[in-house]
């Protein structure tokens, strides 16, 4: 007797009425000393999301400085002022809050996430600590030896090590892309307080930080906490470097990390394509989800459900660099980790999941569950006010029009599989992709030489 | 009640209700309204986890936990995924030492599918599982162990402070994932038992939480889950009582091709759900929870010998929690200083308690955890399951944060002295030798089209 000859089975339900939901509308407005504020009222959201993006690129660090972005990003937590370091972490942390910043090729994100009742009060040391940073010479010492620290961490972590050697492969020398965002050990060591405040004063003011406001907000008087906290900030910034594209070298060939003794051997397989105004973007994002979004899509269900290789293959698509003229970039990739003995007949299979997509395309079954998934999917992904502060910023950042993460579920579901397929297709050509693999050489190099993918060249782990 | 200082309880908590039911073959249903977002969470608890795994066997919960999305009468091979996504949700499962939880969240005009979904493999997964399922998953759950634990820098100091905080036969003595030795031992019918013993409806929460119509649900819950039998064949885990503290020092020095040398640490702590484990926690954070913590003042900022240093609590309902200790070293910095630093900085704490201000940041810093765990409907069903099946009372969810602003310095203070000492833990050492040698664990790795590839 089976279990299922006493349990009653009924026929599978149909969903009911589709409730309405759409991405929220950001109101724009701005504060008399030049600061531009986008804020979403999310009821119930009682930790408030509060972002802002500084125009300071990687790419307007002095050469040789190479780091110095994260540096004073970090720098920013670490007192002003009003208080020291330690009392500024111990204030933050009364509120209940938490301040990042983060130094990235588009410009440098803060983020502050507060409970509502302390808001006001997390505004202000925020302000502080972009109006009046210590940049204290004993903790720029310290941060800068923390990041040397740290930099025998991310070599050992196999991912990072492989973007590492990705960007390196497909981007020049002389592109600040090419290189680690947070700085080398060689760079890193020269950085000092002075540096600091100069890429501080060179880059950081009101007029260059839109900010965005995230949460349950009627029972705030945002306006008031605004404006006696970020509308104290004055000074002016420089206007961040005309953004002018990259040669890209993507040429297939593959470079194995060695790593002697490695279990596994880490897949980061890429090249560039066009930022998110490309008017074929949905269709990208569409079809790169069908290749590799979860654990039904193609590369999973080749490598992962049948083969069992791998805990999961994804492809992916980030934003390097966007601006309003479609001229950015975007990392196109297919990530993950298969066991070193099968890496060969991974890759092998890998490919051929990539030809037979590019000689048959997507199926309409395909393309119809992708659009369902990522259209459906909306409202629980945007459930928090930091995941609607954070696209709304990236709205931003990315020089996109407000409403496009509302229009963009409609444009998917415009798209057709015929389109999605040549988006993939064209994102991930079989013909036109650069392999790292981390990994041991000894095992992996000779089978990964058979599959005619490119040339094979072996770096030092 | 110090209190007046942190936000008000209500600030966490809102108007969250919710209601207890039960069916008749046992299964226990917990309904949580709230209707600001058009989404429905269901989540579901299954009172097993690697604690009731035996000799030999381990990984077998969280191996289980796989096969479970691997097709039922009703649902062919990957259609749990298939379906749920193709409905616009999200879903996962995990597996810890006490339970295995699966969870979906939907859009609310799709929440009856995930009910069925739920039903169809809880009644039916014995009709579909077979070989060619269990040998894919074993090497799925294998690169997983792969991964997560054995290609990365550090990646098995948690399973080697665990079997050392937990003695050998202890039923915390291993970790979720399991050994390979293990997960290459487990047979079809290993996996069938396991089904047949530990997933009936008696021994299960369902939690539904958000756009819910309560009364429409509990039908659902009714005609879906209503006709599976239940079943008492369930063997309780291996008995965990253990003395509070460990008793003695237990070190261990690992020499491995690791990035910097580290001090890892871990205590046995109070029972998850006494005072004394919320007393702890808050401890814990005071310690070694965030960037005004003591031993983040005195070993980043002041000795400068650490680039981090921070505790974690696992709590556990069936055995003492664990307080887990990790400090990188920085530059050349020798262990021995370290060790030093922190054991002045934990008998100052055991004789002076926190500082009213530590106190007040360790608890808006907890209540702040609080906030962040019910602000999404899964986050919300998954916390009223966890009551449910450990405590007994779902509702004891929306309390939390008030027991936690509820401890007082003193109690703080008393458990430090009590628990965080030289003879109640377990050290690991980390020495690197250059190249040449050689908590949850769950179903999918996640999706996240931003995420992409970091240098």
């Amino acid at each position: 007797m089976t279990d299922a000859d006493t349990m009653r089975l009924h026929p599978r339900p149909a969903g009911g009425e589709p409730r309405p939901w759409a991405f929220p509308a950001p109101e724009r407005g701005g504060l008399p000393n030049g600061l531009t504020v986008l804020r979403s009222h999310r009821p119930g959201q009682r930790v408030i999301a509060v972002e802002l993006n500084l125009t300071a690129p990687l790419e307007t660090e002095p050469q040789g400085q190479e780091g110095v972005a994260t540096i004073m990003a970090r720098a920013l937590n670490e007192g002003t002022d009003k208080h020291s370091a330690e009392e500024f972490a111990a204030e933050l942390e009364r509120c209940g809050a938490t301040l990042d910043a983060h130094a990235d090729h588009a410009g440098l994100r803060v983020s502050l996430e507060v409970p509502a009742s302390r808001l006001t009060k997390a505004l202000g040391l925020l302000a502080d600590a972009l109006r009046a940073p210590a940049f204290a010479e004993s903790e720029i010492e310290r941060l800068v030896r923390n990041r040397l620290d740290e930099i025998p961490h991310e070599l050992a972590d196999p991912g990072r090590r492989a973007a590492m050697a990705l960007y390196a492969a497909l981007f020049p020398a002389e592109s600040r892309m090419s290189r680690p965002r947070s700085g080398t050990a060689e760079t890193v060591g020269r950085i000092d307080a002075k540096a600091v405040r100069a890429f501080y004063d060179a880059h950081i003011g009101p007029a260059a930080a839109p900010a965005v406001v995230v949460g349950d907000l009627p029972g705030i008087d945002l306006d008031a906490a605004l404006k006696e906290t970020l509308g104290t900030w004055t000074g002016s910034a420089a206007e961040p470097p005309v953004w002018s594209p990259a040669d890209v070298n993507d040429t297939p060939r593959v470079i194995v990390v060695d790593r002697p003794g490695a279990v596994q051997t880490q897949l980061l397989i890429g090249r560039t394509g066009g930022d998110r105004h490309d008017p074929l973007y949905p269709a990208r994002r569409l079809g790169i989800y069908c290749l590799g979004g979860t654990i039904t899509s193609r590369l999973d269900r080749v490598l992962r459900e049948e083969k069992g290789y791998t805990y999961g293959i994804r492809a992916f698509s980030q934003v390097l660099r966007s601006s309003a003229d479609g001229t950015g970039l975007a990392l196109l990739g297919i990530r993950g980790s298969v066991a070193t003995d099968v890496t060969g007949p991974a890759l092998a299979d890998l490919w051929q999941v990539l030809r037979t997509l590019a000689a048959e395309g997507l199926t309409d079954e395909e393309r119809d569950a992708a659009v369902q998934y990522l259209v459906g999917v909306a409202p629980l992904s945007f459930e928090t006010a930091a995941a609607v502060a954070g696209t709304l910023a990236n709205q931003v950042e990315e020089e996109l029009p407000d409403d496009f993460q509302a229009r963009l579920y409609a444009r998917l579901a415009e798209t057709g599989t015929v389109e999605a397929s040549a988006a993939v297709v064209r994102a991930l050509p079989a013909d036109g992709l650069v392999t790292v693999l981390v990994g041991d050489a000894e095992k992996i190099a000779g089978p990964v030489r058979d599959l005619g993918i490119g040339e094979v060249t072996v770096v030092a782990g | 009640m110090p209190m007046g200082h942190t936000a008000i309880p209500q600030d966490t908590a809102g108007a969250l209700t919710a209601t207890e039911h039960r069916l008749a073959n046992g299964l226990r249903v917990v309904l949580s309204e709230d209707h600001l977002t058009p989404v429905a969470a269901v989540c579901l608890w299954y009172d097993v986890g690697s604690r009731h795994e035996v000799q030999g066997r381990t990984g077998l919960a969280h191996l289980f936990e796989h096969l479970m999305f691997q097709g039922s009468a009703q649902v062919k091979g990957n259609g749990h995924f298939e379906l749920i996504q193709g409905a616009g949700g999200s879903l996962n499962g995990t597996t810890s030492f006490e339970r295995t939880n699966y969870f979906e969240t939907m859009p609310a005009h799709q929440l009856e599918l995930a009910l069925w979904l739920e039903a169809d493999r809880m009644g039916t997964l014995l009709t579909a599982l077979d070989d060619e399922s269990m040998e894919n998953q074993r090497d799925v759950v294998k690169n997983e162990r792969r991964q997560r634990y054995d290609n990365v820098p550090y990646g098995t100091a948690f399973e080697r402070l665990t079997a050392m905080v937990y003695p050998a036969g202890h039923p915390y003595h291993h970790t979720p994932i399991g050994s390979m030795a293990d997960l290459d031992a487990a047979s079809l019918e290993d996996a069938r038992e396991f089904f047949r013993t530990y997933y009936a409806p008696n021994n299960a929460v369902l939690a539904v939480v958000g756009d819910i119509d309560p009364e429409q649900v509990l039908a659902w819950a009714d005609k879906y889950f209503g006709s599976i039998p239940s079943h008492d064949g369930k063997r309780p885990p291996r008995d965990g009582t253990l003395p509070l503290t460990i008793g003695e020092e237990l070190r261990e020095v690992i020499r491995e091709d690791v990035p910097a040398r580290a001090l890892m640490a871990a205590y046995r702590l109070p029972h998850d759900g006494t005072r004394e484990a919320d007393a702890a926690d808050l401890a814990l954070t005071a310690l070694g929870g965030g960037e005004s913590s003591r031993l983040h003042n005195r070993l980043v900022r002041r000795d400068r010998t650490a680039v981090s240093a921070g505790f974690g609590l696992l709590r556990l309902a069936g055995a003492p929690s664990m307080g887990w200790l990790d400090v990188k070293t920085s530059g050349d910095a020798e262990v021995a200083d370290i060790e030093r630093a922190l054991d002045e900085e934990l008998a100052r704490f055991a004789e002076e308690g926190p500082t009213p201000e530590e106190m007040e940041r360790a608890q808006a810093q907890l209540e702040r955890e609080w906030l962040d765990r019910l602000a999404t409907v899964g986050g919300r069903a998954d916390e009223l399951c966890r009551y449910a099946v450990l405590f007994g009372d779902p509702t004891l969810a929306f309390t939390a944060v008030r027991r936690v602003l509820e401890v007082t310095a003193e109690e703080v203070r008393a458990v430090a002295a009590a628990q965080l000492r030289p003879d109640n833990r377990a050290v690991l050492v980390y020495e690197p030798t250059g190249p040449a040698e050689g908590a949850e664990e769950t179903t999918e790795s996640t999706d996240s089209e931003t995420e992409g590839a970091d240098q």
